[in-house]
């Protein structure tokens, strides 16, 4: 059987800074690396640790992947020093992917914020390599202000498509920072859905505090509990459901997870923190 | 089968010094000094005295198998064929749910494996206890049953052996080559059955105030009344589940230096206060009561629903080791029965 702590090598070959805090990098593994949107990989920076992070590319593209992170403690602090050329490390996939079987035909929204709009564009651009299957993808996208946005230049060609509505809100505009679209926490974006919320599907990726009042808002607007689906990233650490730092109850974020119908998970403690 | 315990005793320091070839390390019981006959497990040596019944090792037998820091990437594996001898129902137990944790159908630690594979674990039936022990209380009993290569059952100057696995079986072909084996017969199996039931019944005497149902599910409730009066004394040192038997939580550290990737794994405890925290600095469980509540919710829910087993085995070693002398059991009676009680002995 093979070594579950295996890495495969990875070379950095390119590194866009998205805002003065997060950042993307461009790897190229040595081997593909088969995964489905949803799922997470363990990076390594190579003596200094490795944490979980999703893919922001579409399951699609195999030979080349793209992370998006935002600097946040010990080990993201050496991942915003890095450079091109770089050799960096990755274990996985690990976890549960979106059901996009059930998105199939459906009006698809997506709700975002922050940096978790990095496992949300793996999932909207895998959408959008077969755009036909859904009947609309509705992606709302929150960030703190307009310096915070995030891929900024592939939004433009997102709109484009037909069946595709895109929508961004800041929560402010410190003066001097120009924004003509919406302002308000992500979930003010909500009213702008024209979606039958009793039969079709809903994704939540962000912030703990984003996360469940976006959750609550979908509730009220009378969205299915078992139709909502969340990336509950907690701290995985090993990948497969080993060494505990994950749990949520008796389930384990990264092997049960990350992606959870909410049904399945709202009588967990703490599952908002 | 019988055999002298001097003779055991012989054979081991025979493999201990490499005259036998086959096993190059025999680790048992040694006796520490002036402490009421507690034992740590050491490398067999005549010098020192080596306890193979008694009560449970100071330490769990995990140490030996899923060592507190240790390479897993590359693995580096010494294949140095083992003896792990006088090891107590409680930890043989605890080792069928690290066999299920670490070596499953799912997922397999490489080098725990392979230390479970080079090793033979010979059990031994306690002939006496630690006031914390409490195994009764938990279903289990003084003496292994199964998940043993090879029991022995202490009988005047001798042990009965039972075998428990092929390898086992193995094992005791060689010992028969290497040491005076005899038969036993059936006065002998008695007076074994009559010895386990005397320390049954001594062990569930020590715990008759302890005794409790196994109303698990009543340790979720009260998170903001009963934990905290609970946990009063807890300072989150994290003794109690490094300690624990069947504890393996552990944590990852890249210790890369060159090309190839090096990956090391070491314990870590969820009672401390970085264990969940994730990237931004919130946790789950930020406070010592919540986190303390999850060792609990962990041993006899979180385990029993994903190994289908309790991950309590009743060894009494987190009260023994607790800093702030908490009782487990008088935590788990309190909690789960309703009982108004003082935890802190």
């Amino acid at each position: 059987m093979q070594n579950p702590f295996e890495v495969i090598p990875a070379e950095i070959y390119d590194v866009k800074q998205e805002s003065p805090l997060i950042r993307t990098l461009s790897l190229k593994p040595e081997k593909p690396i088969e995964f489905q949107t949803g799922q997470f990989m363990e990076l390594t920076i190579p003596g200094v640790g490795e944490a979980p992070f999703t893919p922001s590319t579409s399951h699609f593209v195999k030979d080349k992947m793209d992370i998006t992170i935002m600097k946040t403690g010990f080990m993201t602090e050496y991942v915003h020093q890095a450079k091109v050329g770089d050799k960096v490390g990755l274990r996985g996939p690990f976890g549960t992917n979106y059901p996009l079987d059930k998105f199939e035909g459906k009006d698809l929204l997506i709700l975002g914020g922050g940096c978790g709009l990095a496992p949300l564009r793996s999932l909207f651009l895998t959408l959008l390599d077969e755009v036909d299957r859904y009947r609309s993808i509705t992606f709302l996208a929150g960030s703190k202000s307009p310096k915070d946005c995030i891929y900024k230049d592939a939004a433009a060609g997102w709109k484009k498509h037909p069946t595709v509505k895109f929508h961004r809100a800041v929560d402010v505009v410190p003066e001097g920072e120009k924004w003509d679209e919406d302002v308000g926490v992500v979930t003010v974006l909500l009213k702008k859905s024209e979606i039958d919320p009793a039969n079709n599907p809903a994704v939540v990726c962000g912030p703990p505090v984003m996360m469940k009042f976006g959750t609550m808002d979908l509730l009220k607007m009378g969205y299915k509990e078992e139709n909502i689906y969340l990336s509950m990233e907690k701290k995985m650490y090993c990948g497969h459901g080993q060494c505990r730092h994950c749990v949520m109850g008796e389930y384990y974020a990264c092997k049960h997870g990350p992606v959870f119908p909410y049904a399945q998970i709202k009588d967990e403690e703490a599952i908002w923190e | 089968m019988l055999i002298k315990e001097q003779a055991l005793l012989s054979f081991f320091e025979k493999c201990a010094d490499g005259s036998v070839g086959a096993y190059s390390e025999v680790i048992v019981p040694i006796l520490t000094e002036g402490q009421d006959g507690q034992t740590r497990l050491a490398p067999f040596s005549k010098e020192k005295t080596c306890i193979l019944d008694g009560f449970r090792s100071v330490d769990p037998t995990k140490i030996l198998y899923y060592m507190p820091r240790e390479k897993v990437l590359p693995v580096e594996t010494s294949n140095k064929k083992r003896i792990v001898a006088g090891v107590k129902a409680c930890d043989v137990k605890a080792m069928q749910v690290l066999d299920t944790a670490l070596a499953g159908e799912d997922f397999v630690d490489p080098v725990y494996q392979a230390w479970r594979e080079d090793t033979v674990l010979i059990s031994t039936d306690c002939s006496s206890t630690a006031p914390t022990c409490h195994c009764t209380i938990l279903g289990g009993t003084p003496y292994a049953e199964s998940g043993f290569d090879l029991n022995l059952s202490k009988l005047g100057d001798s042990y009965i052996i039972q075998t428990g696995s092929e390898k086992g079986e193995a094992f005791l072909k060689f010992l028969e080559k290497n040491a005076d084996v005899q038969k036993s017969n059936d006065a002998d199996v008695k007076a074994v059955q009559d010895n386990r039931k005397k320390m049954a019944d001594q062990v569930a005497a020590q715990n008759k105030d302890l005794e409790r149902s196994d109303n698990y599910p009543n340790l979720r409730k009260d998170m903001d009344k009963e934990w905290p009066v609970a946990s009063e004394t807890c300072v989150g040192c994290g003794a109690c589940t490094n300690i624990c038997p069947t504890c393996y939580c552990l944590i990852l550290n890249d210790e890369t230096k060159a090309q190839q990737f090096v990956k090391v794994r070491g314990y870590d405890s969820c009672q401390w206060h970085g264990y969940a925290r994730v990237a931004g600095g919130d946790s789950p469980r930020p406070k010592m009561s919540q986190r303390f509540r999850n060792r609990y919710l962990c041993k006899f829910l979180f385990m029993q629903s994903n190994f289908n087993q309790l991950g309590c085995t009743g060894c009494g070693r987190c009260t023994e080791a607790c800093a702030g002398n908490i009782d487990f059991r008088k935590v788990v009676k309190r909690i789960v029965d309703g009982v108004e009680m003082a935890v802190v002995d």
